[in-house]
């Protein structure tokens, strides 16, 4: 990868990359997992079930009245309490977008 | 220490039978139950594991001259503490009840359920795994390469599509293969037994001729190294890292491996204080790690334990502050890179950019998740429960009944209507029979039906998905509703069906509000008695007290119960066609457990409520109530023999009625005010759930607490019931 390509794409980061909860992120979105600030339990099973920092989510559907959401995680969709779903804190790596 | 320890192996050889125990392992919805149906068919009961709430599935079949015990064991995602099932998966497997796992792996979705494949591994028994809906995958033009996993894990890997039951009984074969191995005394036989099988016929899968010898020297190597490593692990330390090739794809990174075979290194100089254990030390390592309370209970028995525990501890915290995350997350990030190597070695998509076309499935998906049209699917779906189970209920009950009175006729001129022994006998004990198929049994099997049809079609977690939010203000998280919706068929099985809530707190709210929800024969007394002969919009204001009632109950629970709600973490996979096998062969099992389980009890009772009847013992009750009945709910009398027969059935309390007015020779509506009607359908509607309902609660939390919901909901249904008699006296007063 070119020096030049290297640097637009840094720029675009500085604009792009937000670090938010994944309650604030848009329908569709591709963000990058964080960290999760739940308890142990949560985070645990979160953990088992694929979501652990580093992974690519994908945000796809959104409860009304502020329902839980459902994320794809390594190819399974995984519905997750609003509550928890505050907990998780992503990265919106420039590729949402697009 | 380990299940492979000489002692169980002799053991193994004393107890020599033909048998093979099978556990079936896997994540939910991997296509494990299709796979124990097409082996097992109509021969599976379903009971509990031992003192624990959680259901086991178990089935027999006999399979080239041996016998198989299979066990269904409930899908789960790891073998962590996070809910009864993964304890009880995990203690059953190492258990000497097991002698082989099969693995049931969901093709699409290789890399998590590999995850829960390297905690099996972890637990070093002798497993197959199994890979399903092979034919989703090449649907998908994905390759997998069968060759490259054997290699990786050293242990069998088959294809299976279970819908279709191909190579479901290749495992059994693999098994067998397996066990001969294993077993010395089984070697030859097993091997001849195969052979000749295949000198008869050729192999189904030309794939599965591949020397067998290679694979179980993979296998033996698999054991023989498991031994040597553990003999080793003294040194092990000092040593570079050369594991052989099954350890380097368990292995964690170094900071952490380093970690765990010091930890190793530890147990097993004590081994001899924990031969009560038959986890593996790594296993116990990682899980000592991991802080895993059950795995700590195990040490902290004495001193030497404590020890291990304090430099686990020790070594959790430096391993947390290096990557500054929690050690679950940790652990799992290490499989799951490991997993991710794997899967770029095995995995090949033959065409590159696939663009994913919408499928019908997922215009249902979009449907029955829509903000508008999911909930108006939703409550379609409510009612159709309750007019298919209905419908189709009645119609069978109807015959049932009929059949009844003509045989009663029977009886009643050869030996007197009369006669005490008739009454007890034939009254009591065969007309208990006859209730219970004819009012709960007809109820109870078209439910079943529905039930598994929407279970395996995949809709549930979508309701689940909808109600999160308002479940949560009952304490509880959207997975209630799941009980709850079934509960408009019938209370029983739906209460049942709450074992699927993670922690007890949850299971014990769901319970209670999935016992208030009216089912089937509750709505027959409000639409025969009140929708009748009020209209229908007395209908809903009862409907709409009752759903008020349950949030009550919701919110005392939550206030009352220790701990706090959990919030919903929940796979929810892509509508499938259901399996129709699979439908009609699961409502068959839950209806042989629900006949042989509640039925006799209701029998038993329905004998002791003529007995009292004979010797008039329900005219005192009827006095003793009337404070009751009487002052408080302001209804006639007679009603409180009624609602104690309504706890046997609740449309009795109906039938009852209308039994008494036509021998009076009197309208219902003359019988009864239109008040009276609306507190009468309430109170039978909230008093109690019924007697096979109360059974299964307490099945499913215990007995203590089945008493205390009853007691509660008694005190809430005559509550609201006297508010209504009292508030309508003083309204009309004025």
């Amino acid at each position: 990868m070119s020096k030049k390509s290297n640097n637009s794409k840094t720029n675009k980061n500085i604009n792009a990359s937000l670090t938010k909860c994944l309650t604030e992120c848009e329908k569709g979105e591709e963000v990058v997992v964080l960290r999760v600030n739940a308890g142990r339990n949560a985070k645990t099973r979160l953990a088992n079930l694929g979501l652990v920092p580093g992974v690519k989510i994908k945000k796809t559907k959104n409860a009304p009245f502020k329902g839980p959401l459902e994320i794809i995680v390594k190819g399974s969709s995984l519905v997750i309490g609003r509550g928890l779903a505050s907990k998780i804190i992503v990265e919106c790596n420039g590729a949402c977008l697009t | 220490m380990s299940c492979h320890s000489p002692k169980n192996k002799s053991k193994n050889e004393l107890n020599f039978k033909d048998t093979i125990n099978i556990a079936l392992a896997g994540n939910p919805n991997v296509g494990k139950s299709v796979i124990f149906n097409q082996l097992t068919g109509l021969s599976q009961t379903i009971g509990n594991w031992p003192g624990k709430t959680v259901e086991r599935m178990e089935g027999r079949l006999e399979f080239l001259g041996y016998h198989f015990n299979i066990v269904d064991l409930p899908g789960i995602y790891s073998l962590s503490t996070y809910s009864l099932e993964e304890i009880v998966s995990r203690e059953f497997v190492i258990s000497e009840e097991v002698d082989i796992i099969i693995n049931v792996i969901d093709a699409t979705n290789l890399e998590r359920n590999l995850f829960f494949t390297f905690q099996l591994l972890e637990l070093k028994v002798p497993m197959i795994l199994a890979i399903n809906q092979m034919d989703i995958l090449r649907r998908r033009n994905i390759d997998l390469n069968f060759k490259e996993l054997e290699r990786i894990f050293k242990l069998p890997v088959l294809p299976v599509v279970a819908v279709h039951g191909t190579g479901v009984h290749q495992l059994l074969e693999e098994a067998i293969e397996l066990v001969a191995y294993r077993r010395p005394h089984h070697h030859s036989r097993g091997k001849r037994l195969i052979e000749s099988k295949y000198q008869n016929r050729p192999r189904p899968h030309s794939r599965r001729k591949r020397s067998i010898e290679s694979k179980h020297r993979g296998l033996h190597y698999y054991r023989v190294e498991h031994v040597l490593k553990r003999r080793e692990s003294k040194g092990i330390l000092k040593k570079s890292f050369t594991f052989p090739e099954l350890h380097q794809i368990t292995s964690f990174g170094k900071e952490v491996e380093l970690k765990i075979l010091s930890l190793i290194e530890k147990i097993n100089s004590y081994k001899q204080i924990f031969s009560s254990c038959n986890y593996p030390s790594r296993f116990l390592a990682i899980k000592l790690l991991e802080r895993d309370s059950e795995v700590i209970n195990i040490f902290t028995d004495n001193e030497e334990g404590k020890v291990i525990i304090e430099l686990s501890q020790k070594y959790r915290k430096e391993l947390e502050s290096i990557h500054g995350e929690d050690i679950n997350t940790i652990i799992s990030s290490e499989i799951y890179s490991n997993i991710k190597k794997i899967i770029d070695l095995v995995l090949r998509t033959k065409i590159k950019k696939s663009r994913k076309r919408r499928t019908l499935a997922d215009f249902f998906d979009h449907l029955t998740t829509h903000s508008i049209f999911g909930y108006l699917i939703l409550i379609l779906i409510m009612f159709g429960i309750y007019f298919f189970t209905f419908s189709l209920g009645d119609f069978f009950a109807e015959i049932i009944d009929n059949i009844f009175v003509i045989f009663s006729d029977i009886v009643y001129i050869n030996y007197g209507a009369d006669n005490n022994l008739v009454k007890i006998f034939w009254d009591g004990g065969v007309g208990g029979l006859v209730g219970a198929i004819g009012g709960v049994l007809v109820y109870v099997v078209p439910f079943f039906l529905i039930i598994e049809i929407l279970q395996d079609s995949g809709y549930l977690p979508r309701a689940a998905f909808l109600m999160d939010r308002v479940m949560h203000s009952l304490g509880v998280h959207g997975k209630t509703i799941i009980p709850m919706i079934l509960g408009f068929g019938c209370n029983v099985p739906a209460c049942a069906g709450c074992r699927i809530m993670e922690t007890e707190r949850e299971k014990k709210i769901s319970v209670a509000l999935t016992s208030l929800v009216p089912c089937a024969a509750t709505m027959t007394v409000v639409l025969g008695l009140v929708g009748r002969y009020l209209g229908f919009y007395w209908v809903l204001i009862l409907f709409l007290i009752n759903f008020s009632v349950i949030f009550i109950v919701g919110r005392i629970l939550n206030k009352t119960l220790p701990g706090q709600c959990t919030e919903l973490i929940m796979e929810m996979h892509e509508y499938r066609v259901p399996n129709y096998s699979v439908i009609f062969k699961q409502t068959w099992v839950r209806t042989k457990e629900f006949v042989f389980k509640a039925m006799p009890i209701m029998l038993l009772l329905g004998i002791i409520l003529e007995i009292l009847l004979i010797f008039n013992a329900l005219e005192p009750i009827n006095v003793i109530l009337s404070p009751i009945t009487v002052l408080w709910l302001g209804l006639p009398a007679i009603t409180g023999v009624f609602l104690i027969y309504g706890i046997l059935r609740k449309e009795l309390t109906l039938v009852l009625l209308s039994i008494l007015a036509s021998s009076l020779n009197v309208p219902l509506i003359e019988l009864l005010t239109p008040i009276q009607m609306i507190i009468f359908s309430l109170v039978s509607m909230l008093y109690i759930p019924c007697f096979a309902t109360v059974i299964l609660i307490a099945k499913q939390t215990n007995w203590k607490y089945a008493i205390q919901i009853s007691l509660l909901e008694i005190t809430l249904a005559l509550f609201v019931g006297g508010i209504i008699n009292f508030g309508f006296l003083i309204f009309t007063s004025f």
